[in-house]
């Protein structure tokens, strides 16, 4: 009834304005084809088929034909004629996979690439509910490692692509939509049309110095078609994804009791079976957390103007009590062709949000080590206190007393004007700009819970900070066919200039605890303190660019790519760098011996070199740089006077980190592209690796950066993909893997060891990047046992006073002595052999069912959390397995409150990092276009998500890859890093 | 056509534009700061880089817990105390278990270092400096060299052989240890150039720097510890017969606030609580009251054996030791008991009355050395050469000081040498405990193993006497330091 009423009034409108209303079904044969433009030449109107291959159009006057174009098809134009349905079957154009790539300083169809590029479009991004595109992008391609290193609400992702070259920050490179960037947490992953990895010299070398861990250049949606107006939203729940088995009350209090006895005190519980299950800490600190998000875009255009325009709420609550974040963004992406020489467009992205901060480090660790007889709060509410037996503080009660509030305002935009000239030359000057504005509020009242866990006097802490980053590029591009040659390239030069400032003052004696108090004026002026100074950056670039790609017929491919950039972090002989690269590509199945209609419909086959760099260390590091906030204490009538002095070295001849990078890489395609494999092997060298790398105490200082090492990369990305079935079934499995081998080739000074990562109570060095092992090994002692008896005392080597009841270490070298010098060996490494990524597809009509599944392998995590015991903190449930006597453990030793078998690195706390994860399981709906059209909708879909539903693990923690602050620190567990949460969530998405 | 000309003409200007307005982006200066390249120009600046080895002297790592227990905890004058389980690593110091990787000798020999590192920097830097008064600079570069030679001095004694550093940025980073000799010439030769650039006293806002007596008074102590008595005597009557110093007449009163800087100090590192905070110390909250009164944490509890050692009625006792239920000595508050300490004592010397910014914010000096300790080094090193009758001179001046009047502490008549060497030893102890002297002493006179055996059976002959050599600073150096024996 309804939908004849409709035709009804579209019939009269078409009779006043003689317009006329076309519509029908696309198919390539067999398939619907979902997305095709339906244009009408010479007018604005236009728009793309549906789900089901239908499109409807209103032809304005005038307009006689409709054209019909999709990437990999034909362009089909056909008369009207006086139709109202056209129904079209589009042919596969004769280049088959005409998918274009965006890559560094231009676009490319993908067949023309030498370089190795992973893409992942949007519909691939928002499967999973998330604020963080990273996080979306897990799993999604072959050579980049998604790591989700917190669970911190607002969080974002790790990314590493290709292994690790560098020490330091081994952060790929961002460029949106050509702005260069060092971090993404502003993007909402709605608002990504597409993503180009660039992983090989050949791609990456056009970014010169920092291409050297990889680009992710990031393209957002531009309007196309006809006014749409889509709405998504989800809500959910979030949960910790495991918990870490500690002792319970009456089993700690038997453990701290055999403890005493074994350290030679009376043991202090008379009666543990009394205490009972006690305190769960986790459980008092970890929370069911509700997550929301909703977008509204706007978005259309035709040849001449686009635009897209995005609003964006989101907020987590984080799994841990306390803990929230927040965000608005806004986007509008707006391009207008102004004349048919110039093009202007601007995008722009305004983001505020608000993040909710804990202490999460010290509430984990606390919540982890916190004795289960003390309670989180008495019967008289008064919190409890846990250090009077385990010497930690309660974690219930340093959430409870922290209000540290941050806000970020964020404006990311870029403008540009594309000139063209001549035939196929475009002059392209883009100005982009990150600005971000960072207040925080932190408010610590009064409180006394124990002697380590006080207040004395309440205090608020305000910072306020800002950082611009601002990016202007000049590029002149050329592309033009002669016949079967095909030559592209361009030119450029980039300015860079990065600089941020904080400013920050604190005072105590606040007049009240309510919020509306937090203000620096109503607290006491007496104690006062204040800082203000550079802070996020002060640095500049200076490049010049060029690129030159030559196509044979199709066949024949080769690019040749340089980058000179100039550094401001490199002292006055060292500032600039030469970054070269060549690639080539033969695309077999397109030569005419090719056996066309074979089952291999596609091969392609390619290899490049080339070399990129790292810049990204500290500000100023090539000169040493004076403090002047180390005063001293004189006079009668005390007085803090000015101190000065070095607290760094600095490294006058610091230069560029240097990868070289060669690739070789095939693309097959059988059964007509049913079936897509791409295998690329590589081998990346890095040498003049920049590392603040640690130096002994004795220096004085902390250490200079120095250009430290020499790393080789070697591996294999896999990339495949199984597509089948027709209506109303039809299925896709993709599958990636990524083989690393890391490996340390030299070492600065020709030394044998590399030491890093301080751990457990004495800071010592759990790594060793030896030569001819991975970067950060895992390095210490193999516990072989446990001593069973005297005589067995007698009978191996002993490290220091050992008792029966410890840890046996292996006499590696025989000399019958266990020393720190010759008998620690390479534990592990938290480098994985292997990474995959498994994502499937299924549907059925409109219901549709993916999933990815995410896991690594032969890795390893150092437990460093159950080694660092400065008090008599809880034990892991392992425990309970100790020695107690000849005959009763011979891998867990005998209990003490601390001391060697604890603090000295041994395998014994080594685990296995490898895991598998279901990482999403999405279970969707898609509406039927009757009823879609009954409600004036072009779509409807409603679906349920889980995300890491499922994870097999040997691991104890809560998540076995640990990102830490450098390489040295990877993949050890102090047991404060925010863990990830399973999440549960529905959501719908609407398009009108 | 005559468009195209100028859209060519706009284009080369902005790649004109372009490369001349932006070549500046990669040259920058480093903001808000000097740096080596433009610092130690001016005398002020010569003085803000002395003032900053001074400043290490106040240091979490340098003088306070990790500091506290490798002198006091680990002798037989203190426990670790606090609750059983707090501060772990000093209960395994306190029971000789440590091992390469505890924290506590890897702390001072980070905290130590730093302030040989800035005393380096300033005595190669402040010469260069190109217009200053000459005066100035000899005092400055003699400051520097004492910090230097007191840095070094407690490095040698905890460690034996340590890295001989005298250069800021040694082109070599793998560094052997030096001979203990070698240790304590460069020690020596340091306090000499102090002895001859420091003034005897200061005056204002200079108060707190050393002086020459200061540089004399630790240079009779390093002598002492070398058994090099003839020098110790020497030095110390130098500090005595210079009439700069004089014993405060009131014990307990060396440890008040009234007490800083008094005429007894040779040495004290300068402490203060500003509400806004930045010049104070934790010296004082470590060894703090904990529970209630809220003073602290109870880190160094005097022993039952230090107890006990006292003679009859010696007032220093109580001066000493801060008892459960004792009313503090500014009378405002008693200390309560708390269940979860054992045997619950704190150190008194180290207790400061309230002041502003918390706990950790101490106002207290901490006192290095006194001139009580130079009377007894005096006495030491002079019964050793065979002048007892002027030894008990100085022993005896100590004595009656410390009884203050009571009929207590008889004068010492004893011109045995045994006998007065034990005089002087046990003085030692009861004048100077809990001020983190006591180890230090036990093994400069080789009395470690025989008073600490009985004690702490773990205690092992010929290896305990030193602190192991950090593990970390081994693996750093590619193997260059080697260990202490029987530390692996």
């Amino acid at each position: 009834m309804q939908k004849s009423l409709i035709l009804f009034m579209l019939l009269v409108s078409l009779g006043l304005s003689a317009q006329v209303t076309v519509d029908g079904t696309v198919t390539d044969g067999t398939e619907p084809l979902i997305g095709v433009s339906v244009q009408v030449p010479g007018t604005t109107s236009g728009t793309i088929t549906d789900i089901d291959g239908r499109y409807e159009l209103t032809v304005p006057e005038g307009g006689d034909s409709l054209a019909f174009s999709y990437i990999g098809f034909t362009t089909q134009t056909v008369a009207i004629g006086g139709r109202s349905t056209i129904d079209i079957e589009l042919g596969e154009s004769s280049q088959v996979l005409q998918e274009v790539v965006v890559v560094g300083y231009g676009i490319q169809q993908k067949d023309d690439l030498t370089g190795s590029v992973g893409v992942v479009e949007s519909e691939q991004l928002t499967d999973i509910p998330t604020q963080s595109l990273g996080q979306s992008l897990q799993g999604k391609v072959s050579g980049l490692q998604i790591i989700p290193s917190s669970g911190a609400p607002g969080a974002d992702a790790i990314f590493r692509i290709r292994g690790v070259g560098t020490l330091n920050n081994a952060d790929p490179l961002f460029v949106v939509d050509g702005m260069i960037l060092n971090d993404i947490s502003f993007l909402n992953p709605q608002d990504v049309e597409s993503v180009s990895v660039l992983k090989d010299a050949s791609a990456t070398a056009i970014y010169g110095s920092r291409g050297a861990n990889g680009v992710i250049i990031i393209t957002t949606k531009q309007g196309t078609g006809e006014g749409q107006l889509t709405l998504n939203a989800y809500t959910g729940t979030q949960e910790v994804v495991r918990q870490i088995d500690v002792l319970n009350a009456s089993e700690y209090a038997t453990l701290i009791n055999e403890a005493d006895v074994n350290e030679g005190r009376a043991p202090r519980f008379p009666n543990p079976e009394q205490y009972g299950e006690g305190t769960n800490w986790q459980d008092e600190i970890f929370q069911q957390a509700p997550i929301y998000n909703a977008t509204l875009s706007f978005q259309g255009g035709n040849e001449e103007s686009s635009f897209n325009l995005s609003a964006n709420y989101y907020r987590q609550e984080g799994i841990i009590r306390g803990s929230a974040y927040d965000r608005f963004t806004t986007r509008l992406n707006n391009t207008r062709q102004v004349k048919d020489w110039l093009t202007v467009a601007g995008n722009l992205n305004l983001g505020y949000n608000t993040s909710d901060r804990i202490n999460t480090g010290s509430v984990l660790a606390t919540a982890y080590r916190a004795d289960p007889i003390s309670v989180p709060r008495d019967s008289a509410g008064n919190f409890g206190n846990a250090s009077a037996i385990g010497n930690t503080g309660n974690p219930v009660a340093s959430i409870f007393y922290t209000n540290d509030r941050a806000e970020t305002y964020r404006a990311v935009g870029n403008t540009y004007a594309d000139i063209r000239f001549l035939d196929g030359f475009t002059f392209r000057t883009n100005f982009g700009l990150d600005f971000v504005y960072d207040r925080s509020r932190n408010f610590v009242p009064a409180f006394f819970v124990s002697a380590s866990q006080q207040n004395q006097e309440n205090d608020i802490n305000v910072r306020n900070a800002y950082r611009r980053n601002w990016l202007w590029e000049n590029t002149l591009s050329y592309a033009r066919d002669f016949g079967v040659h095909h030559v592209d390239g361009v030119l450029g030069i980039t300015y860079q200039d990065n600089f941020g400032e904080e400013i920050g003052a604190g005072r105590q004696r606040v007049i009240g605890d309510d919020p509306s108090f937090y203000y620096l004026n109503s607290a006491d002026p007496t104690t006062a303190t204040n800082f203000n100074g550079v802070d996020g950056g002060d640095w500049g670039l200076t490049s010049y660019l060029g690129r030159v790609n030559y196509t044979y017929d199709g066949r024949y491919l080769i690019t040749v790519s340089g980058r000179a950039d100039g550094s401001s972090r490199f002292g006055a002989n060292y500032k600039y760098g030469f970054f070269p690269s060549v690639g080539v590509g033969w695309n077999v199945s397109r030569e005419a011996f090719w056996n066309d209609g074979g089952p291999i419909s596609r091969l392609k086959l390619r290899a490049s070199w080339g070399q990129t760099g790292n810049d990204r260390i500290g500000e100023y590091q090539y000169v040493p740089r004076v403090v002047s906030n180390t005063g001293a204490v004189f006079g009668g009538e005390p007085a803090l006077l000015v101190g000065s002095t070095v607290t760094s070295l600095a490294n006058p001849n610091l230069r560029w980190e240097e990868t070289t990078q060669a690739d070789v890489g095939m693309e097959l395609g059988l059964l007509n592209n049913q079936f897509l494999l791409e295998v690329d092997l590589y081998r990346k060298f890095t040498s003049g690796v920049l590392f603040q790398a640690p130096i002994p105490d004795y220096l004085g200082a902390d250490p200079a950066v120095r250009n430290v090492a020499e790393v080789l990369n070697r591996g294999l990305d896999l990339g495949a993909n199984w597509r089948a079935g027709g209506d109303p079934f039809r299925y896709n499995i993709g599958v990636n893997a990524s083989f690393v081998h890391n490996e340390v080739i030299a070492l600065d000074g020709d030394t044998e060891n590399f030491f890093g990562g301080a751990l457990g109570v004495g800071g010592q060095l759990g790594t060793n990047s030896r030569v001819g092992s991975a970067v950060g090994s895992f390095y210490g002692y193999e516990a072989i046992g446990v001593f069973q008896n005297e005589e067995q005392l007698g009978q191996f080597p002993q490290l220091g006073n050992q008792q029966v009841g410890d840890i046996i270490y292996r006499d590696v070298n025989g000399d019958g002595n266990v020393t720190a010098a010759e008998d620690r060996v390479v534990l592990g490494s938290a480098i994985p052999d292997m990474t995959l990524g498994v994502n499937g597809s299924f549907s059925y009509s409109g219901l549709e069912l993916s999933f990815d599944v995410t896991g690594q392998f032969g890795s390893e995590v150092v437990n460093a959390k159950q080694m660092a015991r400065f008090g008599a903190y809880n034990f892991e449930d392992r425990w309970l397995e100790r020695f107690t006597g000849e005959g009763t453990s011979n891998t867990i030793p005998r209990v003490t409150i601390a001391g060697q078998n604890f603090e000295t690195l041994s395998s014994l706390y080594v685990e296995d990092a490898s895991y598998i994860r279901l990482r999403n399981v999405t279970l969707g709906y898609r509406f039927s276009t009757d009823l879609t059209d009954r409600l004036r909708m072009q779509s409807l879909r409603v679906y349920v998500n889980g995300t890491n539903l499922v994870t097999s693990q040997d691991y104890s923690g809560y998540n076995p890859e640990i990102y830490n602050d450098s390489l040295f620190n990877n993949g050890i567990d102090q047991g404060t890093i925010y863990p990830i949460a399973r999440t549960i969530t529905a959501g719908i998405d609407i398009t009108f | 056509m005559q468009t195209m000309k100028s859209l060519y003409q706009c284009l080369g200007l902005a790649v004109l534009l372009s490369a001349s307005a932006c070549s500046d982006v990669i040259d920058r200066t480093p903001q808000g700061q000097y740096t080596l390249e433009n610092f130690f120009q001016n005398e002020e600046q010569a003085v803000q880089s002395v003032n900053a080895v001074y400043n290490q002297l106040r240091q979490w790592s340098t003088h306070v817990f990790s500091f506290i227990g490798m002198t006091d905890i680990v002798s037989d004058d203190s426990d670790k105390g606090s609750l059983v389980s707090d501060g772990f690593f000093l209960e395994e110091v306190d029971r000789f278990t440590h091992t390469a990787t505890n924290v506590a000798p890897g702390t001072v020999w980070e905290g130590y270092y730093t302030g040989v590192f800035r005393a380096n920097l300033a005595i190669t830097r402040i010469p260069e400096v190109p217009e200053m008064d000459e005066d100035l600079r000899q005092r400055l570069i003699g400051e520097a060299s004492f910090l230097r030679a007191y840095y070094y001095f407690n490095l040698v004694r905890w460690f034996g052989g340590v890295p001989l550093i005298l250069d800021p940025f040694p082109q070599e980073l793998q560094i052997a240890r030096a001979p203990v000799d070698e240790v304590y010439a460069q020690i020596e030769s340091d306090l000499r150039t102090a002895i001859e650039s420091l003034p005897a006293s200061y005056s204002g806002t200079d108060i707190g720097r050393v002086t020459s007596g200061t540089a004399r008074g630790m240079l009779a102590k390093a002598a002492l510890t070398r058994m090099d008595y003839e020098q110790a005597a020497t030095r110390a009557l130098e500090v005595i017969n210079s009439g700069e110093y004089a014993l405060y007449p009131d014990y307990a009163g060396i440890f008040t606030d009234a007490g800083e800087n008094s005429s007894e100090s040779l040495f004290e590192v300068q402490a203060a609580a500003f509400e806004i905070g930045g010049a104070g110390s934790q010296y004082n909250e470590v060894q703090g009251v904990r529970g209630t009164p809220n003073l602290g944490w109870g880190f160094n509890r005097p022993s039952d054996d230090l107890v006990s050692s006292f003679e009859r009625g010696d007032p220093r006792r109580e001066a000493t030791i801060l008892y459960v239920g004792e009313i503090l000595p500014d009378g405002s508050g008693i200390v309560e008991g708390d269940p979860g300490i054992e045997g619950e004592r704190f150190n008194q010397k180290a207790w400061v009355p309230d002041h502003p910014g918390g706990n950790g914010n101490g106002p207290g000096n901490i006192r290095i050395l006194r001139y009580a300790d130079v009377l007894l080094i005096a006495a030491e090193a002079l019964n050793e050469i065979g002048r007892p009758e002027e030894a008990l001179t100085y022993l005896n001046m100590v004595r009656e000081r410390a009884r203050g009047g009571a009929n207590v502490l008889p004068d010492v008549t004893t011109t045995d040498q045994a006998e007065l060497r034990q005089a002087v030893w046990r003085e030692r102890r009861s004048e100077l405990a809990l001020e983190q002297h006591r180890w230090f002493d036990l093994v400069r006179t080789n009395r470690s193993f025989e008073v600490m055996k009985p004690l702490r059976p773990n205690f092992t002959e010929n290896k305990n006497e030193l602190f192991p050599i950090p593990q970390t600073e081994i693996d750093l150096s590619e193997g260059a330091l080697v260990q202490n024996p029987g530390y692996n």
